[in-house]
Formats: structure tokens, sequence, C-alpha cells
């Protein structure tokens, strides 16, 4: 049902750099309508989260929009937005039109205030319009990662919280949280760094393991996940792509998750 | 006027159809307007045409693939275009029921074999138009000289640039046939122009060797030196792919230089822009260097043939470079990199310059020149004797025999060359 109305439905949409969207369609009717967004969540789970917005006219051809308001942040997750027309009406999924997310693209020149709420418009793979959140109390957003020599380097900015003495760069083993390495931080200007040696990570006996990167901020914090998610895009994992390494039987590379968060991918050399 | 546009596949994405939809959808604001698709291989098509335009198909390869005339090559469709592996004894049946049964006013191919389509195919009562969206010195000499055959009997050829016009009066000698350029066109951007303040430099297209993505990545290093801070996005997909990545890795550009992947509509990534690109060797027009003008973005462009330099005004709303040149390239991105101002500058003469190339003035063209053709034709008045005074069925027969020849002879000489590899 409503995918024969979806294509009626293409929305445009605007970010802007503190978090409000403002989502613009064209209903045929001039019936009040409301946008309703949804959490995702696992396919069987039900879902339990969304918020109804007014869609209120906009101008004389018909246009209706809906702002969502910076505060309250979104729960961390992917959510659908949803139009529905009076009353009872079925719910009907939205098709992406424009989406003027240029002011996201800066990232934060400025330190962001905890919870570090991130809200980023994107297009399905299947089509749809969605909005892709993130809520984090701290967030260490990466800046770039250099690789070289054996080593790799991530250079990252705090948001949400400050860096303390015996701050350090960790990686923990995926399926294992008892196996850690930590790096010392090195503070430069408004960032830090710190320098992962590759071969620490590399299991004995050469199989494919998967390391994911924190920050512990200071010496007895707790771990908080090291990412990318002030800017523009809702999915890097096919577009920052970094280099892979070969350290004896074992081939390295830093990668994005599909939560932008940084992670260093350890597979057997093919 | 009714007005009926003949494409390969309008259900995918490219250059062709894109355009082919904007002059359509320009065109159906005061015309009867449908698209006409040979083939067809999904339910929708990739990019979206304007309402008021009718789309059909001919062949729908979802149920037709294993049609047993499908199996059989073309015999109209000339042997000698590019994609005549993707036709058929099924199209030229279909394409030819098509032209006989047409009541559009004006009938307008898209490629050089649909061109030739008409030529041979259409009835006389419909203004045949033969549209060239690649340059007539790019096609090989076997198919030029099918073209130089048929096209005498279309009665408008459009190419996309001046220069390309000038190719075909000048080598063609088509008696009779008008020759114009008709650049495409681009819609009017529905969101604010980029303001130039965006540290990102961009470049769309296919991920192919022609468009040598190479050297903007090369010429980008540089800019990397200096800037740290701004980046180059590529939009697109394509073969290069895997290529343009190990230039990235070799270069340690890999926290500044991103292939993107498609993106529809582009015109939400230009204006995250301050800076467009493009290095091709080679583009008959230059589609992207327009859609990057339009929303505000002045353009570092390779001076190649034939686009380029008939869309940029060298050192007013973008600049031109040596083809081939990655120093050069790399000189001028820094030049505008360097300097807000004289980037800001440029941005909006460019934005004002490439209203040119808006539907409005694009269509006004097209509708003056379709018009004056149709009128041409009527001027012949009734039972005035057509151009050759022979029964078009005859000459059909006369022109389809020889092509078929010259097809047979072209795929003949295929094998040779396919024999001695």
């Amino acid at each position: 049902m409503s995918t024969e109305h979806a294509d009626d439905l293409r929305t445009d949409c605007t970010a802007g750099a503190g978090g409000r969207i403002t989502f613009r369609l064209r209903l045929p009717s001039p019936a009040p309508a409301r946008l309703l967004l949804v959490r995702r969540h696992a396919k069987g789970r039900p879902e339990q989260e969304s918020r109804t917005l007014a869609l209120e006219p906009a101008g004389s051809d018909g246009e209706v929009r809906a702002v969502l308001e910076p505060a309250p942040p979104l729960a961390e997750g992917r959510w659908d937005p949803y139009v529905l027309r009076g009353p009872g009406a079925e719910r009907e999924r939205l098709r992406p039109g424009l989406r003027d997310v240029r002011a996201l693209v800066e990232g934060c020149p400025r330190d962001r205030p905890s919870p570090v709420a991130v809200r980023v418009p994107y297009a399905t793979v299947d089509g749809f319009l969605a909005v892709r959140a993130w809520l984090r109390t701290a967030h260490p957003e990466v800046s770039r990662v250099d690789i070289a020599d054996g080593m790799v380097t991530v250079h990252a900015r705090l948001h949400g919280t400050g860096l303390s003495e015996g701050a350090a760069g960790v990686l923990r083993l995926r399926g294992d949280k008892d196996t850690v390495r930590g790096f010392p931080v090195r503070r430069a200007g408004d960032g830090f760094s710190f320098t992962v040696a590759y071969g620490e990570l590399v299991a004995e006996d050469g199989g494919a393991r998967v390391w994911d990167v924190f920050l512990r901020p200071a010496a007895d914090a707790p771990l908080i996940r090291v990412g990318r998610l002030l800017d523009d895009l809702a999915d890097r994992k096919g577009v920052f792509v970094y280099p892979r390494v070969t350290v004896g039987g074992s081939v390295l590379r830093p990668y994005y998750t599909v939560d932008n968060d940084l992670a260093v991918e350890v597979t057997a050399r093919g | 006027m009714k007005i009926s546009f003949l494409v390969h596949n309008a259900y995918a994405i490219g250059g062709t159809v894109a355009t082919t939809f904007n002059l359509a959808g320009a065109l159906a604001e005061r015309h009867d307007v449908e698209v006409v698709s040979v083939l067809r291989n999904r339910e929708r098509p990739s990019l979206t045409p304007d309402p008021r335009v009718r789309l059909r198909a001919l062949v729908d390869l979802r149920h037709e693939r294993d049609h047993p005339l499908h199996g059989r090559p073309a015999k109209v469709f000339p042997a000698a275009e590019y994609r005549h592996g993707a036709y058929s004894e099924l199209t030229d049946r279909r394409i030819g029921a098509y032209l006989e049964a047409i009541d559009a006013d004006v009938v307008v191919g898209t490629r050089p074999g649909l061109n030739v389509h008409l030529a041979l195919q259409a009835p006389d009562r419909v203004v045949r138009v033969g549209q060239e969206h690649l340059t007539l010195d790019n096609h090989h000499a076997g198919l030029r000289t099918v073209l130089r055959r048929a096209y005498r009997r279309l009665d408008l050829i459009t190419t996309v640039t001046q220069a390309d016009a000038d190719s075909y009066r000048r080598k063609m000698r088509l008696p009779g046939v008008r020759v114009e350029a008709l650049p495409n066109s681009v819609p009017d951007p529905t969101l604010p122009a980029a303001d130039g303040t965006g540290r990102i430099v961009i470049a769309a297209g296919r991920l192919v060797p022609v468009k040598r993505y190479d050297l903007i990545i090369d010429a980008f290093a540089r800019v990397v030196a200096e800037h740290p801070g701004w980046q180059l996005r590529i939009y697109g997909r394509g073969e290069e792919k895997d290529r343009l990545r190990a230039r990235i890795e070799t270069l340690g550009l890999w926290n500044n230089v991103f292939l993107m992947g498609a993106a529809t509509p582009m015109e939400a990534e230009w204006v995250k822009g301050s800076i467009g690109v493009s290095a091709s060797d080679f583009e008959p027009f230059g589609m992207t260097i327009v859609e990057a003008m339009r929303c505000g973005l002045p353009v570092v462009s390779t001076d190649c043939p034939y686009g380029p330099g008939e869309i940029i005004k060298d050192g007013e709303d973008g600049l031109l470079v040596p083809v081939g040149d990655a120093a050069a390239f790399g000189s001028a991105l820094l030049a505008l990199v360097r300097d807000d101002e004289r980037r800001r500058r440029m941005g909006g003469a460019a934005l004002g310059n490439a209203r040119r190339f808006a539907p409005a003035p694009v269509v006004a063209r097209a509708e003056a020149l379709f018009g004056e053709a149709v009128e041409a034709r009527s001027g012949g008045g009734r039972g005035a004797p057509a151009r050759s005074g022979l029964p078009h069925t005859l000459r059909t027969g006369g022109y389809a025999a020889r092509d078929l020849a010259r097809a047979a002879a072209t795929s003949a000489l295929r094998a040779v060359r396919k024999g001695r590899r």
C-alpha cells in the first residue's frame, strides 16, 4: 500500500549544524497530516520509540513542513520518517528528495558539550529517507589516520569531556573484553593522538580478528568509542577507506564499522 | 507540436537519458511529448522524467530477453554502431513498427544507430531530427561512412557544441540537412547556491579512463600539501575505481581524497563544495561542468575537445588548463584554493554565466529549430515531390540494402580482425 504512494512523498530536508532538521514535502490533499519518526529495531523486535511532528502548511503550493528541533536528542540508531494522513490512516514511508546537509560538512570546529548528539539524514540502500542518530556522553572524533612503518596513528578531538592524566588509546579484541592493548595519548593543539604498533595486534596463530578502538580519557575512566560522526556522511565504511599493511603473515587495515566507529581488522595474508 | 524522442534505454542512468528527460520535460510545458525507450530492463526509470512526459518501451528485456528474434543480429540498426550488440531483429521490427505508426510532428533520435533508423524508416510526414550527443570526429571511419549516407535523409542534425556542428558541416556534405548546435540543459537548481566557504573540491562522472580522475588526484596532492583541510570528493561508479583507490593510497591521500560512489541528485552534493573539477582528455559536452556552475561553483577543467572551452570563460567563471598536465591542473586548483575572494567572485560569475544552459533558453532554441524544420517541410506543400522523387518505401529499401551490405562487410572485417588476435 504505502509503496504505491511513496513516489508522491519525495521529501526534501535541510539539516542545521545544531541538529535541527526541516522536512518538506507536498501532499495532494490539504487534510491535516503529521510526520512520524520511528526508531528502527532489529528484525523481529517491536518498535518502541517514536516522535510525532506536526506538518504545517508552508507556502501556497501544497507544501507542508515539519521541524525536528535539536532537543530532546534522538536515541542512537536509525530513525524512519513516515507521513500520517489523518487519524487512523496507514503510515506511509518517505522517499528522499534533496537532502541539504551542507551545514554538517565542516564537522565541529568547537568543543561539543555532553551528551554529543548527532543527526544525519540519509537515503537507505532500498531508497527511503532515514535519519541516522548518535547519542554519546563523550565522543573522540577522528580527524585523520596516518599509516606508516608498521604503525597507525589516530588523530582525534575529544568532545563532551576532558582529557586527564593517564589517558590512553585502547584497542579491545572484539568478542573478548579481557584482551586489550593500551597506547599512551599525546596532546596536540585542540586534539590528541596515539600510535598503535601493528605488531601488537597480530595473533600468534595468524588468525583473523577485529580490534575495536576506544579512548580511556582518564586513568580509571570507562572506555569510550573512537569514531567519526561529525560530518555529512551517515555511511562512512565504503568511503573512508584506509590502506592495508602486511605484518608477518597478517594483513591489517583500520576501517569504520557500520556505526562509523573505528576498528582495525586483522586477516590472514592471502 | 507533438514530439517523440527515441532513446536506447530510458530506464538506465546516463548522460543522454538525463539530457533527454530535461529537454522533454521542458518541452512538455507547451507541447505533447513522449519518450520511447527501445529497451527496458526495470520497472521504474533510474532518473525520473517530468510527469507530463509519457514514457514507454518497445522491447521489455524483463520478459523478452529470450525472444527468438532478439537472438538474431540487427540489420537496420547499423553494425558499425557501438551498441549493435544490444540490438536485434526484434528491435529492428519494433522500431520500424513504431516509426510506421508514428503520429508525431517531430521524431528525435538520440544516438547514431537510432538516427539511422529514423532516416531509413520514418515516414515523410514526420520531421526527422538526429541528435549527436558524442562527436563526429570521435566516431570510427566505418560508422562515419554509414552516417554520411543515412543522414542525408534527416531534416535536422543537432550537436551539443558549435565545434562539432562545424565538423558536420565541413566533413559530411549533407545537402538540405540543417546542422545546428543545441547544448544540453541543466534544470534550475532548487537549493541555494554554494557560497564559496566550503573546502571541498568535487568531480562527478563515470569512473572511466577518459575522465582522467587519476590526474585530478595527482594534482590534488599539491593542494593537500599546502592546505590539509581540503577534501576532494569524486562521485560516480566505474571500472577505474580500484586503480584510483590504489593511486590515493600510493600518494598517501586517504584522509583527503574520497571515492563517494554514485549520488543522485548531484545538486545536494555540488552545494557542499566550492570548486568543481573535470580533467577529461575528451568531453563531447561537459554536463557536470554546467551542473557545478549552476550550483555556484567555479570549475577547473582541461581545455579538451569539445565542450569545456564553450562552457567555461577562462579566468572569469573557471580556469582552463592544457589536457593531461597534472602540474598545470594543480597550479590552477591552488590558485582558487588560496584565494577565497577570487573563488567566490568566480563562483558568482559561474552562476550567472551558466544560466544560458537553463532549460528555458535551451528549450526555446530547440522549439525554434523543430518549428522551423516543420515549417520547411510543410512549405514544400502537399503533392510536392519528396526530395529524391522516389516512393519512400523504395528509397528506404535501397538504403537498407546498402546499409545491410555495409553491415555485412563490417562484421566480416571484425571477424577477420578477431581471428588475427
